[in-house]
């Protein structure tokens, strides 16, 4: 019948990744799951079948200049200096070149200076997929997460360039030896029931992350956590049992949850009367249909512009497109279709502001180094050099993706590496390469050397209708120098099993080598457990080592920008490019940043963002 | 009747089994889903799965369930937390079945007069414009049609929200298209049956009698006719829970479909086993009730 037709291709139209944010840690496997099912989604008119990976969301707070609403007669209580002692030993600076600076210059906004902010209005987002949860564990998924970031607020948070802010702190500071940190937060500071903020509500949202009772979900995140010390009514110790460089990124996940109520609540019961005390409290949350937050008037930074932040749940990405059109929506969390995309950016730009940043996972062949054919690092690098990756980006991706020159993205400013060793389209290059070392065109016009013959299988996902073409190019690319690359296709679980037991030659998927949180451990190191590459070096091992056993930002950059060189240096596997993030707005949102690297990061300034009906 | 209602608690207590044992079998477990890409150790996953009562032998987890189900408590979602299961299927039931009644009633009243009278008027403009139209709305696929309805009515006159619905303006789109089809299909029934009755002897001895052709259609042919239509009626209503995937995707209405497929991509066990038991207990009692129906129309039928 009928219903039994219209059940299938509804499979198809909601197959999406249930994203869950990860704390800046490695590895987004979304890149990865997400395409297995483009080619059954575009069959049938589908959905979000070819746009990037939504970065996984790193939070932030308003570095936030605006004063309240009423201009300036409201006080803003814009994030305290941070109390820093040492330079060195503080984290503060961890994303960028701001320091521990605080009132930083007002970020530049897309609205023309001069214009005044107006009281009222609703602003409304869209997701594909139900809030399932309201609570900060569960925050993981960018739809959920746009919603629990503006009821709930964490200590400290990374800006639209992925730079630590402070929040709820007022300060914080790690000890010289990066085995205690001190948090301090804002004085008057209160929840949507008018209860107010004490150090006693942090040390019960560590503990109940730690508390094995719970089963939280990121409770590792919090696994080297040894004792949480109540100092007095607004300063909390967090003793460390060892070093651990993330753990002041993961501690922007930690989103405070009032004691009184949750104490109550547990995890379980707690989605229906989420209480926190950011911008914008809990007024109807209807999980699959939408959610409405109105608007805290006793905000502790000032009181929001808007009356209501409003996301709706439109699964189908052309409907989520139609609906930005006609205004029934002012901005999409989930992005939409990738001709919808253009047709913004090109034709719609009168009316919306799109921003563009590159995502965080690179898209990238990864290069089993143990197969005979793939071992030399000369035939690495002139793959590199052989891959024609600026034609690709302009003909496949329309553009809208940036080249990568290693496993680090651009949009990690503070980290990324710039100067590596680059490898622009040469193929006669490539073939000198080929030339000096010994490999030369066989019959067949592949290249050979003492029995290896430059062929390897490329396995890319089933119906993975983005990557397949890329992989086409590509191969087409190789052939030209005299490297034959076969393609095949094989279900993502079965690759990320295959290539790590090195089963197969190479692969074509995207993932995540470092953001703002650059450790690589898992990626680089010869026993890392996501070593597609299976990539062996000592010196890659001491240097990831070496990147967590400091806290010291400015230590740390250094390493991982060495990493990157060697990963060019040593063309672990053959990177591509960064798929970019397309945020678009109705223009007549205004106060927005004019530019976000870190497009989560935008979400949490909505309360200094106002609506021009006009 | 009792032997009928016997067979049907047989089937849905293996419908129940089944579904169990196949979510059993599928891969992958729902807190690998509910966990994602977060950084997570064995040892959280497993306190994870033994909160939820997951690290127990299936056996054992599903006379929990069943036994927790004919206490009437359908238990907790694992993804959606802090609301009961049995509150979120009546709130998607009661949009689903609101949203396709509606577009039962008006595809039922137009589709069986069309059919019945392209039948009747056999080779006329009306039965071939008919005929047309009903293959056309079977052939057209609903998202397509959902999409381009939203361009026009939305994008292009403003007339309709795009989706959701709150308001009366928000039915006219997802109606439309669940509607089209299912007045096609009835229509295209309706015309075929009475096709054939109007064939069959009994309705030349009415002519023969000298009984007007209104009087003939009306009286004898009609009501032999509308058995099969019952049928497929009956049928429709049992789909009702299980939703229009398609249309309340596009439209985004939070009905029973997407609340299912929604379940089955994140592995929430209570919630599917819950939709597929009532699923499978409607459709039982709806075959029950179109025999009854069939009694009625025809008393040639008897339950025995």
């Amino acid at each position: 019948m009928l219903d039994s037709m219209s059940r299938i291709s509804g499979i198809m139209n909601l197959v999406q990744p249930v994203t869950r944010r990860q704390f800046l840690k490695r590895a987004t496997a979304i890149g990865v799951s997400v395409p297995a099912f483009a080619s059954l989604l575009a069959a049938c008119g589908g959905d979000d079948d070819d746009e990037p990976t939504p970065v996984p969301p790193t939070p932030t707070q308003g570095s936030v200049p605006t004063p309240g609403p009423s201009g300036g007669a409201t006080p803003t209580s814009a994030p305290e200096p941070t109390a820093t002692t040492a330079a060195a030993a503080t984290p503060t600076s961890g994303g960028g070149a701001a320091p521990t600076a605080t009132t930083a210059a007002p970020a530049p906004t897309a609205t023309p200076a001069g214009e005044q902010p107006v009281m009222g209005g609703v602003l409304v987002t869209q997701g594909h997929q139900e809030i399932a949860s309201l609570h900060p564990d569960d925050a993981g998924p960018y739809v959920h997460y746009v919603i629990v970031r503006n009821i709930h607020e964490p200590l400290v948070d990374l800006d639209i360039d992925y730079a630590f802010i402070p929040v709820l702190a007022a300060s914080y500071e790690a000890a010289e030896d990066a085995l205690s940190y001190t948090f301090t937060i804002h004085d008057g500071i209160t929840f949507h029931d008018g209860e107010p903020l004490t150090s006693a509500d942090i040390k019960y949202n560590f503990d109940w992350y730690r508390d094995p009772a719970n089963a939280a979900v990121l409770a590792t995140d919090y696994a080297n956590v040894a004792d949480v010390v109540i100092e007095d009514e607004l300063t909390v110790t967090v003793k460390m049992s060892a070093i651990d460089a993330a753990f002041l990124a993961n501690v922007t996940g930690l989103l405070i949850v009032p004691e009184h109520i949750h104490s109550v609540t547990g995890k379980d019961n707690y989605s229906p009367q989420a209480t926190g005390t950011g911008p914008f409290k809990l007024k109807e949350w209807k999980a699959a249909e939408y959610t409405t937050l109105s608007k805290y008037v006793d905000y502790w930074q000032g009181e929001p512009y808007l009356d209501e932040f409003r996301e709706d749940i439109i699964p189908e990405g052309s409907v989520r497109a139609v609906r930005l059109e006609t205004g029934e929506a002012d901005n999409s969390v989930w992005p939409l279709q990738a001709q919808d995309n253009l047709r913004f950016i090109n034709e719609l730009s009168d009316q919306f502001d799109v921003n563009r940043a590159p995502g965080t996972a690179v898209n990238h062949f990864p290069l089993n180094n143990e197969k005979p054919a793939l071992a030399d690092k000369v035939v690495r690098q002139a793959m590199l050099y052989a891959t024609d990756r600026d034609s690709l980006i302009n003909d496949l991706e329309k553009g809208l993706s940036v080249k990568a020159h290693s496993g680090y993205s651009p949009a990690v400013q503070f980290y990324y590496n710039d100067d590596v060793k680059k490898y622009d389209y040469d193929p006669e290059m490539a073939k000198k390469l080929l030339d000096d070392a010994g490999y030369v065109p066989g019959s067949d016009g592949i290249r050979e050397k003492d029995g290896v013959r430059l062929s390897f299988t490329c396995t890319v996902i089933t119906g993975d209708q983005r990557r397949r073409p890329e992989a086409e190019v590509v191969q087409q690319n190789l052939l030209a120098v005299g490297i034959d690359m076969q393609i095949q296709e094989a279900p993502v679980a079965t690759i990320l099993e295959q290539l790590m037991a090195g089963e197969m030659d190479a692969s074509l998927f995207n993932w995540t080598y470092g953001t703002s949180e650059p450790d690589c451990r898992s990626v680089f190191r010869s026993d890392g457990a996501r070593n597609f590459s299976h990539y062996k070096n000592p010196v890659m091992d001491e240097l990831v080592d070496a990147g967590v056993a400091t806290i010291v930002p400015e230590e740390r950059q250094q390493i991982y920008k060495d990493i990157q060189a060697l990963t060019a240096e040593d063309a672990i596997f053959l990177y591509v490019q960064f798929w970019e993030d397309i945020q678009i707005w109705n223009k007549r949102i205004k106060g927005r940043p004019a530019q976000a690297n870190n497009p989560a990061a935008v979400y949490p300034l909505i309360w200094t963002f106002w609506k021009d009906e006009s | 009747m009792i032997r009928r209602l016997l067979q049907g608690i047989v089937v849905i207590f293996f419908v129940s089994i089944a579904t169990f044992g196949i979510l059993q079998l599928a891969p992958g477990s729902p807190i690998d889903v509910m966990v994602g890409e977060a950084q997570v150790t064995q040892e959280q996953i497993a306190l994870i799965e033994a909160k939820w009562g997951l690290d127990k032998p299936w056996y054992v987890q599903y006379f929990r369930w069943m036994g927790n189900m004919l206490k009437g408590d359908f238990g907790q979602s694992i993804v959606r937390t802090g609301v009961p299961v049995s509150t979120m299927l009546r709130d998607a039931a009661s949009v689903t079945i609101r949203l396709n009644l509606i577009a039962l009633v008006i595809s039922t009243a137009i589709a069986v007069p069309v059919g019945i009278i392209a039948a009747v008027k056999r080779n006329s403009l009306f039965d071939y414009v008919a005929s047309i139209g009903s293959t056309i709305g079977i052939a057209l696929p609903s998202f397509w049609i959902s999409l381009m309805l939203i361009i026009l009515f939305s994008l292009k006159l403003g007339w309709l929200p795009a989706s959701g619905s709150q308001s009366w303006k928000n039915y006219i789109m997802p109606v439309m298209v669940l509607a089209l089809q299912e007045t096609a299909l009835v229509a295209r029934l309706a015309r075929g049956s009475t096709l054939e009755i109007l064939r069959q002897d009994f309705v030349t001895t009415a002519r023969s009698k000298g009984l007007m052709e209104r009087v003939v259609v009306s009286r004898h042919v009609v009501r032999n006719a509308m058995l099969p239509v019952v049928t497929v009626i009956g049928l429709r209503l049992a789909f009702l829970m299980s939703g229009t995937i398609i249309v309340e995707t596009i439209f985004a209405w939070p009905g029973v479909g997407r609340l299912f497929i929604d379940s089955i991509f994140r592995l929430d066990y209570q919630v599917i086993q819950a939709i597929v038991l009532l699923s499978s207990i409607i459709v039982v009692v709806m075959n029950i009730l179109t025999d009854l129906a069939y009694a009625y129309i025809d008393p040639r039928i008897r339950v025995r």
